[in-house]
């Protein structure tokens, strides 16, 4: 698998034995507590170039005029005049030495991994995110000294109704139609929950509440169209949102919006692997594309609200199947495609297809590599041995504390510790993670940049970097760097250049 | 002239040498003993998600 991946993390956060919490004060402060980490972090602070991004872009080839975020943006923006604050030191970001980025996303840290293209380095960035929120949290809480305690949690929803997203992104050729893509990708995404959902207790929405309903998804009740280019309002399966951060001639980013946060090492490997091997058989015109559900949203819901997995998918038609047949004629595709391109597609075709073997014959056997089965089977335990219903909202607190990214508070981090769930990385290669780079993306150049040059740079982006040169900018595009050559040289110069002035006469670029 | 890398100023967990806690392995198959799992979600504030306030992120 050399597809180029990503993913976006909002955490939640909260402030324990205080009257009321100011969730944007302290997601920037918490934010600012890992500049006391590591210097290079520093350097980079307040340096993102907002003015490359337009979330207004459509894939489908046009611009709106207004994303329904825009009226809550405002509303946030009138707000946070209060606070005496840039526009740039709310956002508060850090562009990080394993080339990652690290911000406060409206009123979440938010940790972009940087860009990986195996899934071990994707699986250890993220966790790497998760180690350093963790220590942002220790850091806090020493300031607070005891005014309050932050706890930050890798989750995607408040209970009531607010949810905040774990975004999963793939660079792909622009050549497929974008038509091409919703009509293959939406019954896959559909019943990917099956694998990668997250597990939550209690129905969110109005018509439906129901505290005391296990869900295997964090995320479903919160998407109601089928293609849209909105993130924060009526949110789609599909988002069109057309920002490749790439040559857009060649490339698309396909941002899916639909994941839930994983805590199993597993259950994120195989989130990416099986989406990944999906948009290969997109590519290579081999996708099954005989697939359509009647009611897209209506199967998302049903699906997420059924974890014994009885309810079928209806298709056009009047037609049914079981989720995890409808999942098998993805993987069927695959393996007759795809199997022996490489070690990481080859452990997600047999992982894929023995979880959704063991899904069919006994859910409770993927606990130990499924979130929401692990959620599930905890709670079950508890409310078997306390005798409590439910709706008891001590089943949602349990929920949110399965995410808590201390791990000596945290209950994913339990089981870890008692070792019932599968690993699919090392601490070692976490550890390594939270520094360096991926050696074979345009991260590494990045995060090299960042651990050399931090204080000669300018701006940063995805897809460029600006260094302060008398009397001007030199700025050097990263938007071919993909290719495994054309990263060789990048990388390869940035590692021998011993200051800014060297690596601008190994890189193109440009002043201004 | 060396890499001019700059180092961190305050310790982080990551940067002790540590025991690690292990890395891919297969999970004990056999009924687990809940024993140590419940004494730690009993831990855990009945009230904490109804505190619980989020802004609508994306």
């Amino acid at each position: 698998m050399r597809r180029t991946l990503g993913i976006e993390t909002e955490y939640g956060i909260t402030v324990d034995g205080v009257d009321s919490v100011d969730v944007v004060a302290e997601s920037i402060a918490l934010v600012r507590a890992y500049t006391e980490v590591v210097p290079p972090a520093r350097d980079t602070e307040m340096k993102w170039d907002y003015s490359l991004e337009d979330p207004h872009l459509d894939a489908r080839g046009f611009r709106v005029e207004e994303l329904m975020q825009d009226f809550d943006e405002a509303k946030y923006f009138v707000q946070d005049l209060n606070r005496r604050l840039s526009f740039q030191e709310i956002k508060s970001d850090l562009v990080l030495s394993n080339g990652a980025r690290f911000y406060n996303d409206h009123a979440h840290p938010e940790y972009s991994t940087p860009e990986c293209k195996s899934l071990r380095d994707i699986i250890a960035q993220d966790k790497a995110g998760e180690r350093i929120i963790e220590e942002c949290v220790r850091r806090r809480n020493l300031q607070l000294a005891g005014r309050g305690v932050v706890k930050v949690f890798k989750n995607n929803t408040d209970f009531i109704g607010h949810s905040y997203g774990t975004h999963d992104n793939y660079l792909m050729d622009r050549r497929v139609p974008f038509e091409t893509v919703i009509r293959g990708l939406t019954p896959f995404l559909v019943t990917r929950q099956l694998i990668a959902g997250a597990g939550k207790v209690g129905i969110e929405t109005e018509e439906d509440a129901n505290p005391g309903k296990f869900q295997i998804s964090q995320r479903s009740d919160f998407f109601s169209v089928l293609v849209s280019i909105d993130t924060m309002n009526r949110r789609p399966i599909i988002n069109t949102r057309d920002e490749p951060h790439a040559n857009s001639e060649k490339y698309r980013r396909m941002h899916v919006i639909i994941g839930d946060a994983n805590m199993s090492e597993v259950a994120g490997a195989l989130k990416l692997g099986t989406t990944s091997l999906v948009l290969d058989l997109l590519e290579e015109d081999a996708c099954p594309m005989n697939i359509e559900l009647a009611d897209p949203i209506a199967a998302l819901k049903s699906l997420s609200r059924d974890p014994t997995l009885r309810t079928p998918v209806v298709l056009t038609g009047g037609r049914t199947i079981s989720p995890i047949d409808l999942q098998r004629e993805y993987l069927a595709a695959a393996e007759k495609r795809l199997r022996g391109h490489g070690a990481d597609v080859d452990w997600v075709l047999a992982t894929w297809r023995q979880v959704l073997d063991d899904l069919e014959r006994d859910v409770w056997s993927c606990r130990d590599r499924l979130d929401w089965v692990a959620k599930w089977w905890l709670l079950t335990t508890f409310v078997e041995a306390e005798g409590v219903k439910w709706d008891d909202p001590w089943l949602q607190s349990l929920d949110l504390e399965y995410h808590n990214v201390r791990r000596d508070e945290g209950l994913f981090a339990e089981l870890v510790r008692e070792g019932t769930v599968q690993r699919f990385v090392t601490d070692e290669q976490i550890r390594q993670a939270i520094r360096q780079p991926p050696p074979d993306t345009r991260a590494y150049f990045r995060g090299r940049c960042v651990e050399k040059f931090a204080k000669q740079m300018t701006s940063v982006q995805w897809d460029e970097l600006a260094f302060g040169v008398e009397p001007g900018e030199a700025v050097v595009q990263l938007l071919n760097v993909f290719d495994d050559a054309t990263v060789q040289i990048y990388n390869a110069a940035v590692d021998n250049a011993p200051d800014v002035a060297t690596l601008l006469r190994s890189v193109k670029h440009e002043r201004r | 002239m060396p890499d001019r890398i700059q180092r961190p100023t305050g310790p982080a967990p990551w940067e002790k040498k540590e025991v690690d806690e292990g890395g891919p392995r297969r999970p004990d198959a056999t009924t687990p003993d809940t024993k140590e799992l419940l004494k730690k979600m009993r831990r855990v504030d009945p009230n904490q998600a109804r505190r619980y306030r989020q802004r609508t992120g994306e």
